[in-house]
């Protein structure tokens, strides 16, 4: 049996369930095994001293939803990947944005943005007013530099 | 300027090639790496961020009541139902229930914004495959929509009709007669166009069979919407976990068990004569009373605080679209997160296009429904 940390209730009742970080593969595996079939969704959130990363996960056959929420302080979470194939590209989009490393994602490369972007837009310290310009290469890859360069 | 799609020998017999992502085939700025050995892919990866915004950040940096436009702009085919999504959970986090005519307004708009944005599909499904005619049909039919929209809210495309507890305007007599008569000669119109499809031999012979998506895959990758249930899942969220007033009208889930690109097909179209059944009823059903909630009076509108987490759940025209708000107590939302369902069905582009010829390809990802406002964002 998986430890939970804190159990509560959302504004729209959904039950979000806390667990910490070691536990987390355990809980969704135990959570799986109970029907709930559908990863929806995977959001970081920049608690500024922390980072929180929530997972949204229903039964398509029971129509159960449950939130499970866990913290991290070194920006480093454990990958779903071995158990649902959609959290391969939502946690590649909150590596993008938001700076979480999934340890043991098969392909941990950025979503959106060019390899070498400065930075994680969607955190609360990223600085706005920094340009930056996308570029492309010979091979058609997306790159990005601080001056506009020839493409501009 | 750099030649991007030329081709690269990879030892094996196999090639590299850059489809897109200015490409007619790709519906917007889709990016397909692909390797071919001979017409056959072998593997495919989508590259994808050429239309992204950011608009979750964009979203904090706003008052709840603006970030609305920026949902407007995600599925810009389909815009009524993005701002159903998110008010839906601005609403619930910020408590300011809408009054129950503005439900019913809802509804009607947000499922002749479905209709609207199945047309686009159906007319640019026809395209991929080289069939131009069943196009302009399918314009000519939503131009009509279009016309009610820009009468009841001044824009065709990037609405902005519906506010936080209300909508901008009411319906008047001229515009419930316009859908009135929209509903009456559409299911016509709408089996001209069906049949333009299906009575074409080569039409059905390119889709028959071709992009078998099983359900198991497509539970473990996230699908929903048309493509899920075309795979012979009976699930949607306005049946699921009734929304506005879905509960009250009477409707059917359209279903397939053949799993193919035909099946897809077949869902979209059974759904939007489904949305017809809808705006009949609702368009008799719409109660009288005020249109917007006197709690959230345009003045008051910036004023609004937020506390707290709440996730709610829509049925686009592409799928399951979610909306989670993070609230601290401030003005502005302290984080924004959209569940796009076209990101999540493009991700099993690389299943279903495995072993297929590259002209099969373009027919799958006509059939995934892609919109890049949306899948970008």
């Amino acid at each position: 049996m998986v430890e939970i940390l804190e159990e509560s209730r959302g504004k729209d009742g959904r039950r979000i369930l806390k667990v910490a970080r070691e536990n987390l593969v355990a809980l969704m595996a135990n959570l799986k095994d109970q029907g709930f079939d559908h990863l929806s969704l995977i959001t970081g959130v920049d608690r500024k001293d922390r980072l929180e990363v929530v997972y949204h996960i229903h039964s398509l056959k029971k129509n159960e939803y449950i939130v499970v929420k866990t913290e991290t302080l070194d920006e480093r979470v454990p990958s779903l990947t071995s158990l649902y194939d959609s959290a391969n590209w939502d946690e590649r989009e909150q590596y993008d944005l938001m700076g979480i490393i999934f340890e043991g994602h098969p392909n941990l490369k950025r979503m959106f943005l060019p390899e070498n972007w400065a930075g994680h837009p969607l955190r609360k310290n990223y600085d706005l007013l920094k340009v930056q310009y996308i570029n492309m290469d010979e091979n058609g890859e997306d790159y990005a530099t601080f001056d506009s360069g020839d493409g501009w | 300027m750099t030649e991007i799609t030329k081709s690269k020998d990879l030892g094996n017999g196999w090639v590299e090639l850059n489809i897109g992502p200015q490409h007619p085939s790709t519906h917007g700025v889709l990016r397909l790496k692909v390797k071919l050995d001979g017409e056959i892919i072998r593997e495919v990866e989508p590259v994808i961020g050429y239309l992204h915004r950011n608009a979750e950040k964009i979203c904090e940096l706003d008052y709840y009541c603006d970030s609305l436009i920026y949902f407007d702009r995600m599925d810009y085919v389909g815009a009524m139902n993005m701002e159903v999504g998110y008010l839906e959970a601005a609403e619930k986090l910020l408590g300011i229930p809408p009054p129950e005519r503005v439900k019913w307004i809802r509804v009607i708009m947000a499922e002749l914004s479905r209709i609207a944005a199945h047309l686009v599909w159906a007319g640019a499904f026809g395209l991929d495959l080289g069939m131009l005619t069943p196009f302009f049909y399918c314009f000519i039919e939503r131009e009509k929509i279009l016309r009610v929209f820009t009468e009841t809210c001044g824009s065709r495309q990037e609405t902005n009709y519906m506010s936080i507890g209300g909508v901008y305007q009411d319906f008047n007599d001229k515009i419930v007669y316009d859908i009135e008569e929209f509903i009456e000669q559409f299911p016509a119109k709408l089996e001209v166009i069906f049949n333009a499809y299906v009575k074409n031999d080569i039409f059905i012979s390119r889709n028959k069979g071709i992009g078998i998506l099983e359900p198991e895959v497509a539970i473990s990758y996230g699908v929903t919407g048309p493509m899920l249930r075309a795979s012979g899942i009976d699930y949607d969220v306005r049946k699921a976990e009734p929304y506005l007033v879905y509960d009250k009208v009477n409707f059917d889930i359209p279903v397939s068990y053949k799993k193919d690109n035909l099946a897809r097909f077949l869902v979209r179209f059974e759904e939007m004569r489904q949305s017809i059944k809808i705006i009949g009823q609702a368009i008799k059903k719409i109660p009288d009373g005020p249109y917007f909630n006197p709690k959230a009076k345009k003045s008051l509108m910036i004023r609004l605080r937020g506390e707290g987490e709440t996730y709610a759940r829509t049925e686009s025209p592409k799928g399951e679209f979610g909306v989670y708000l993070v609230g601290d107590g401030g003005v502005k939302p302290y984080r924004v997160r959209v569940r796009s369902p076209s990101f999540k069905n493009l991700s099993v582009l690389p299943v279903l296009a495995k072993d297929v010829m590259i002209a099969d390809m373009v027919a799958i990802s006509g059939t995934i429904d892609l919109v890049f406002g949306e899948v970008d964002r």
